[in-house]
């Protein structure tokens, strides 16, 4: 594929992507019982420019499908069908299908399933076959066809517009055109061109276009059809036609050469002059001349794949539930293979582009103007040397000041981006859930309007993919539970996000069972996680959960009980700086409660003195500060020391000799040193004994590995307003080195005890 | 050999030329972003000894290299000429060497390039220039051994 072609196909599917939210947005917006005209519009030409650029495209799959779908969406919007919930159900399965078949296009990944096609492609036609069943039986049906079995009642009504057609395009003498030498061209269209949207029937027009516009030019048009198979071994979908056109003798072969151009590469065609020795074969030609004198329907109404048949007459589309879908799949399967290996060609070209409202664009464009001006202010100031320049100058350099931050604050603006996306995605993740177990649940989202920072957005898929799952297989009930607890057959799940204090909130909350303290416990003592005397709070035991290798699940399904889900979510939530907590009430559900900073790039920070050096501890890690008292600490063999804190007995790390920057400077934390107690989110805690604590301040991110590599406790660095380079710990990794330590010595203890 | 080392001996590369204790060394002047004068820098915990610590510049933090430390030669101490030579490497990772001064740029042939032992990993190779000896840094090998090295507690 020519770099040219690639740009233009990054763009079509950039414009799928959007299609699709549209799509996406339009399919809610029905479920939730709307049935306004414009949102049925709207879902219907998403789904038609998918299928218009993928035809351009050649992306057979994708028309295909799309295709079907555009079909089935047509008859909803012109009132056939009405969007009752089942009908919007199998429309959004037939979405996510769309979406993959739209991923495979683009990244040649893994072939879409081809029976998960076949069956949503019949579920569509089902939508509108049933309903063109009930309306239109009394169309015009070939009378020949009666008495074919009865499931292929419908089929017939394929082959009603393409007479019209005829009618209307050839409607000239069949008698042969005596001209000196006539120029006569066969083709035979492949399936492929009835897949990708494509028609015999435009080719014929072309032709037709070319005869008549000759001085009294006519065109003899014979169809074969003696590859058409009995009609029990008829697939709809495939190509069986192939027709020979003679045209008068003035046409020139490049103008028909010329109506190939398009569809050349999907049908194979010869032109020729009459009584060339080139020609095709006087055995063709017998069959041919024998053909049209054959049977009844075939010479008027030839029949055409079902499938393009729909694009002209989506009103009389077929109801072959029955037949087709053992056919189906196997039609489908050699195509998909073939999508597959073009879609290699295409490779992975994503570029990372972000959509931007114009006015946030022309707000960062009209601060910087003004910074140029404050600049030039400040350059005139210093030159001019007069008495008042101290405070001029001054006055400047507070403009240039909140100019500065205005321009952050604009570009953030300009990163951030609605978690609209992310959250309407979890509406198809909900869904899958559902089906596979076979649990009724409705997502209700809120706030999905609330901005974040784009890398933020991305990065939140696949926690949120998790929890939800996690809540419809373990936290929604079973059917018959739910009634039987009083609560609606229906489960819900609510996922919301807002802005808190510089955070934002995202919360998931399920009406299921909540948390089963008891089994948690079990299971957690079961597979070693936690001591079996331990005693543990209620929210211990519900952050347990988190714990790597931790399942309650019985089964392991497709869906969780592996024991790495939610402990990816909450390295996940993690390594984004924010925090997880879960709220869970049995019997009433669990609220899982995601706070996340706003930005990547900017950092609430608390500014420490260890070891002589500046470093910075993310305020999100801090529960508490506080003195210590040299009576609370107690020193174990080995000189590591513990302290009590309320009754609470947690490790003490001396933050300067632990980072290895005062390895002689006395471990001895001072009387009066400052301790921070930092806490990881499973609620480990530790002290880090610090020298003072300066100030707290947002600071902005910069990678250390870029230039350097890893620091074991340090998370990244910054620059501090004196332009000094500072560290950020990273409070975790500090603890859990601090606890790992006392953890094992303390089941030590345990089974020196239990002896 | 690299491939960069065989096209560079087929012709002249100029070299910035700086010294560090009593020896001189150096490298393609295209790999050196700026020199700028030593300041203060954040110690970085569990570093390597040669590492003095971290740097801003422009915002993008680096590590500075004290080469004396690095190639086991004696500092001068208390030399106020000790500059930073800001380099940035074929894979586009930065750091900062100290030197204890820049001395001259030369245009050296590659073929000029005299190699020494193989297991003197961090120099390609010795050039005569005059009566003065002069070891050329391999300077991928350097900033590889910054980013790749683990480091250990």
């Amino acid at each position: 594929m020519s770099g040219d072609m690639g740009d233009i196909l990054l763009v079509f599917f950039q414009e799928c992507d959007e299609q699709l939210q549209e799509l996406e947005r339009g399919l809610s917006a029905l479920s939730d019982g709307e049935s306004e005209q414009e949102t049925i519009n709207a879902v219907f030409r998403a789904v038609h420019s998918i299928k218009g650029g993928a035809a351009s495209f050649g992306l057979e799959n994708l028309v295909r499908f799309a295709h079907v779908f555009e079909s089935s969406l047509d008859g909803v919007r012109s009132g056939r069908v009405a969007p009752t919930q089942d009908v919007v159900k199998i429309f959004l399965k037939a979405m996510d299908v769309l979406s993959d078949l739209v991923v495979e296009a683009r990244d040649g990944g893994p072939s879409v399933d081809p029976g998960r096609i076949a069956e949503s492609q019949i579920e569509l036609e089902s939508i509108i076959g049933g309903n063109a069943e009930a309306h239109k039986t009394d169309d015009v049906v070939p009378s020949d066809f009666v008495p074919i079995p009865m499931d292929f009642v419908p089929v017939p009504m394929d082959f009603e517009p393409v007479p019209v057609d005829f009618g209307l395009d050839f409607g000239f003498d069949p008698a042969p055109v005596q001209a000196p030498a006539p120029l006569i061209v066969t083709f035979c269209p492949h399936d492929a061109m009835y897949a990708r949207g494509d028609d015999a029937r435009n080719i014929l027009i072309g032709l037709t276009d070319a005869a008549v516009a000759v001085e009294g030019g006519e065109i003899t048009v014979t169809c074969d059809a003696s590859a058409l198979p009995p009609f029990d071994a008829l697939e709809p979908d495939r190509s069986y036609l192939s027709w020979r056109a003679v045209l008068p003798a003035e046409v020139l072969e490049d103008t028909v050469q010329s109506v190939f151009d398009w569809g050349g590469d999907v049908c194979d065609f010869t032109i020729s002059r009459e009584g060339d020795p080139a020609s095709e074969g006087g055995e063709a030609i017998a069959a041919t001349d024998a053909q049209p004198s054959g049977e009844t329907p075939l010479d008027v109404a030839p029949p055409e794949p079902a499938v393009p048949a729909l694009a002209e007459t989506s009103s009389a589309v077929t109801a072959a539930q029955a037949t087709p879908a053992v056919s189906r799949p196997d039609a489908i399967q050699p195509a998909a293979v073939a999508s597959g290996a073009n879609g290699a060609n295409v490779r992975r070209t994503e570029q990372a582009t972000i959509r931007v409202d114009l006015p946030r664009i022309d707000n960062l464009m009209d601060l910087v103007g003004e910074l140029v001006i404050a600049q030039a202010a400040l350059e005139s100031q210093c030159r001019r040397n007069n008495a008042s320049m101290p405070r001029e100058l001054g006055e400047c350099i507070a403009s240039m000041q909140s100019l500065t931050r205005d321009i952050q604050d604009a570009v953030m603006a300009v990163r951030a981006q609605p978690v609209r996306s992310v959250f309407q995605r979890m509406q198809r993740v909900v869904r899958e859930a559902c089906s596979m177990t076979g649990k009724d649940v409705v997502l209700t989202l809120e706030g999905e309007d609330t901005e974040v920072d784009r890398t933020l957005v991305e990065k939140l898929s696949d926690p949120l993919t998790h929890m939800l799952r996690n809540a419809i297989d373990h936290g929604i009930e079973k059917v018959e539970d739910r009634l039987a607890a009083g609560k609606p057959a229906i489960g819900h799940i609510l996922l919301s996000a807002s802005h808190r204090s510089g955070h934002i909130l995202i919360t998931i909350k399920d009406d299921g069972g909540g948390i089963n303290r008891e089994r948690v416990l079990a299971t957690a003592i079961k597979r070693g996680i936690i001591a079996p005397d331990a005693v543990l709070t209620d929210d211990e035991i519900n952050n347990l959960i988190f714990a790597p290798g931790f399942s309650t699940a019985d089964t392991i399904s497709n869906l969780s009980g592996r024991g790495v889900g939610m402990d990816v979510v909450k390295q996940a939530i993690l390594s984004l700086g924010g925090r997880i907590t879960i709220q869970s009430v049995p019997g009433n559900g669990t609220v899982f409660c995601l706070s996340l900073p706003l930005t990547l790039a900017v950092l609430d920070g608390m500014l420490i003195v260890a070891g002589g050096a500046t470093m910075v501890i993310p305020v999100s890690s801090v529960v508490e500060t506080m003195i210590i008292k040299p009576q609370d600490t107690y020193v174990l063999p080995d000189g590591k020391k513990m302290v009590s804190i309320r009754g609470d007995c947690i490790p003490l790390v001396p933050l300067g000799s632990e980072l290895g920057l005062s390895a002689a400077v006395s471990d001895e934390p001072r009387d009066g040193a400052v301790m921070l107690i930092v806490e990881n989110e499973s609620g480990a805690r530790a002290g880090l004994v610090v020298d003072e604590i300066r100030d707290q301040a947002h600071v902005v991110i910069k990678s250390m590995e870029k230039n350097y590599r890893r620091i074991p406790g340090v998370s990244a660095a910054t620059i501090l307003g004196d332009g000094s380079v500072s560290l950020i710990l990273d409070a975790p990794a500090l603890i859990a080195s601090a606890v790992g330590r006392i953890n094992t010595k303390l089941s030590d203890a345990r089974a020196v005890l239990a002896a | 050999m690299t491939e960069e080392e065989k096209a560079a001996e087929s012709k002249a590369v100029k070299m910035i030329v700086f010294a560090v204790g009593d020896q001189e060394y150096c490298i393609p002047i295209l790999s050196v972003r700026e020199i700028r004068g030593f300041e203060k820098t954040t110690v970085l915990p569990f570093a390597p000894p040669y590492v003095c610590g971290a740097i801003n510049l422009r915002g993008i933090i680096l590590t500075l290299i004290d080469l004396a430390i690095y190639l086991n030669v004696p500092p001068q101490l208390d030399n106020p000429r000790r500059v930073v030579v800001i380099v940035e490497s074929t894979q586009g990772i930065m750091c900062g060497l100290l030197v204890d001064r820049v001395i001259d740029m030369a245009d050296i042939q590659g073929s000029d390039i005299q190699s020494v032992s193989d297991d003197c990993s961090s120099l390609s190779g010795l050039v005569m220039i005059g009566n003065r000896m002069i070891g050329v840094l391999r300077l991928e090998s350097v900033v590889n051994q910054l980013v790749e090295g683990v480091a250990s507690e």
